[in-house]
């Protein structure tokens, strides 16, 4: 019998399983019609596919928690059709299908740690660190005397990931992105 | 962790001074009833916070209707009201209401008042008037359901698509709650701003029978999912059928300072927020 969590039990990042299928809340809120019952309003996304999913539940409903578990894992290489990453404690090997981590992929560099969720013993993604440093190993030159706020360029890391960065920051110099946005963050001295 | 909003707590500031200032142009006198009450609700799904042998007010609503059975004409109040259970982005347990009542007017009239009362409150703080469309409630969702049903639909299809200012009126009769029925339609209609419910209003119903059975069906409601009935407020149904034809509304001053400065959420335009149940007890 799986577990089920209770509506009061709702809250954001909260992993539960919906038609087989794995749904982390994004965001959950109190709705109380004047003259009606109380409900909670969510939206759920889908941890492989990324897809976003509006539902409202009545208090007291119950849904099936998501059996996930996440493991410290190295990356190791990319084949080109899977991503493959160790786990340095038991030396055991998993492979992604790399179509369904686009987005972390870009910032995956050859041994770094990140975690790997596993739905039902499944690998199906992994979660960077909120931020990575890289350094820019292409962008335009800086614009002298340019201090229009919120005006960026295009800039890419030695990783391979594209991320828009402030004029004033230069190709060489080491970033702090937000992996969560793809934003730029902060230079890094 | 709460960190008072400066900027919100100013503009809420002068939001209730130019509603103050509305009433007293329009002719309405302020009033100001105990919030410690025999009966501190009617409506099944409201839970009264019970303090000894009394309860806190919901709504000053029983009280603003003896008020207006005395005879003292068009009232307002501004009150903190209470509601059990009831905490989340939009809902606090302790929040600030804000009932009036307009003599010899019907929901038509109340609707022009609602909506031109927003508009002060709104260029207090440096906002255009809203501009209100009006929905009738058949016109957005069938009516033959089980209740429960209604809501779930409402809830989870209706609600979401009230992004512009709306009014919405004409509701099924076993919402009456308060108000008069007209044929097979409760003559009743809310305000939609910010996607938020912002105010209910009635044309208040003045026969004490009527309320008695009203009264009998909530407890009904409330026995079945296994809650006590409702204390009754004798002095308020010995009065209702002095009351005077009027229509009345409840409007959420937490929820108004939200739309009209954008906070997201009901504590941010809480002078102190309300403190939760657990870090009560």
């Amino acid at each position: 019998m799986a577990f089920k969590y209770e509506t009061s039990d709702f809250r954001n990042g909260l992993k539960i399983v919906i038609d087989g299928n794995p749904y982390i809340m994004t965001y959950f809120q109190f709705v109380k019609p004047g003259k009606g019952t109380a409900f909670t309003r969510t939206k759920l996304k889908h941890m492989i596919s990324g897809s976003v999913l509006e539902r409202t539940y009545r208090t007291g409903e119950k849904v099936e928690a998501a059996d996930i578990e996440e493991h410290e894992m190295q990356f190791l290489y990319d084949d080109g059709e899977f991503h493959h990453f160790m786990n340095t404690e038991t030396y055991e090997q998993v492979a992604i299908v790399s179509e369904s981590i686009k987005n972390e992929a870009q910032y995956l560099t050859e041994s770094l740690s990140v975690e790997v969720l596993f739905f039902n013993g499944r690998p199906i993604s992994v979660q960077l660190p909120n931020f990575v440093e890289d350094t820019i190993e292409y962008c335009e030159p800086g614009v002298r005397g340019n201090t229009a706020t919120g005006a960026t360029k295009p800039a890419t890391l030695a990783c391979g990931a594209q991320v828009q960065v402030p004029l004033f920051v230069e190709q060489g110099e080491k970033i702090r992105v937000d992996t969560r946005t793809n934003a730029y963050a902060s230079r890094v001295n | 962790m709460h960190l008072l909003n400066p900027r919100f707590l100013r503009q809420r500031a002068h939001i209730l001074e130019a509603i103050r200032a509305w009433f007293s142009q329009h002719g309405y006198l302020e009033v100001h009833t105990p919030a410690l009450v025999p009966a501190g609700a009617m409506e099944p799904h409201l839970q009264p916070i019970q303090v000894g042998s009394l309860q806190l007010h919901t709504s000053p609503e029983f009280a603003m209707k003896r008020v207006l059975a005395a005879g003292l004409g068009r009232i307002y109040q501004i009150a903190s009201c209470f509601r059990e259970e009831e905490s989340g982005t939009h809902h606090a347990r302790e929040f600030t209401m804000l009932e009036w009542y307009r003599v010899g007017a019907g929901t038509p009239e109340l609707m022009d008042e609602v909506e031109s009362l927003i508009g002060a409150a709104a260029r207090a703080v440096d906002r255009p008037p809203p501009l209100f469309q009006r929905r009738a409630v058949s016109s957005l969702i069938r009516a033959d359901q089980r209740p429960e049903d209604w809501f779930f639909e409402w809830v989870d299809q209706v609600e979401p698509t009230l992004t512009a200012p709306t009014i919405v009126w004409g509701y099924p009769p076993w919402q009456a709650a308060l108000s008069r029925t007209i044929g097979t339609v409760a003559d009743r209609f809310e305000v939609y701003l910010g996607g938020m419910e912002l105010a209910n209003a009635f044309a208040e119903e003045t026969a004490a029978d009527t309320l008695r059975e009203r009264i009998q069906d909530a407890d009904a409601t409330r026995a079945a999912s296994g809650r006590p009935p409702h204390p009754v407020d004798t002095g308020f149904l010995d009065a209702v059928d002095r009351m005077p034809r009027c229509a009345g509304i409840a409007l959420g001053i937490d929820r108004l300072v939200m739309a009209l400065t954008g906070a997201q959420t009901i504590s941010e335009v809480q002078v102190l927020p309300s403190p939760s149940a657990e870090s009560i007890t």
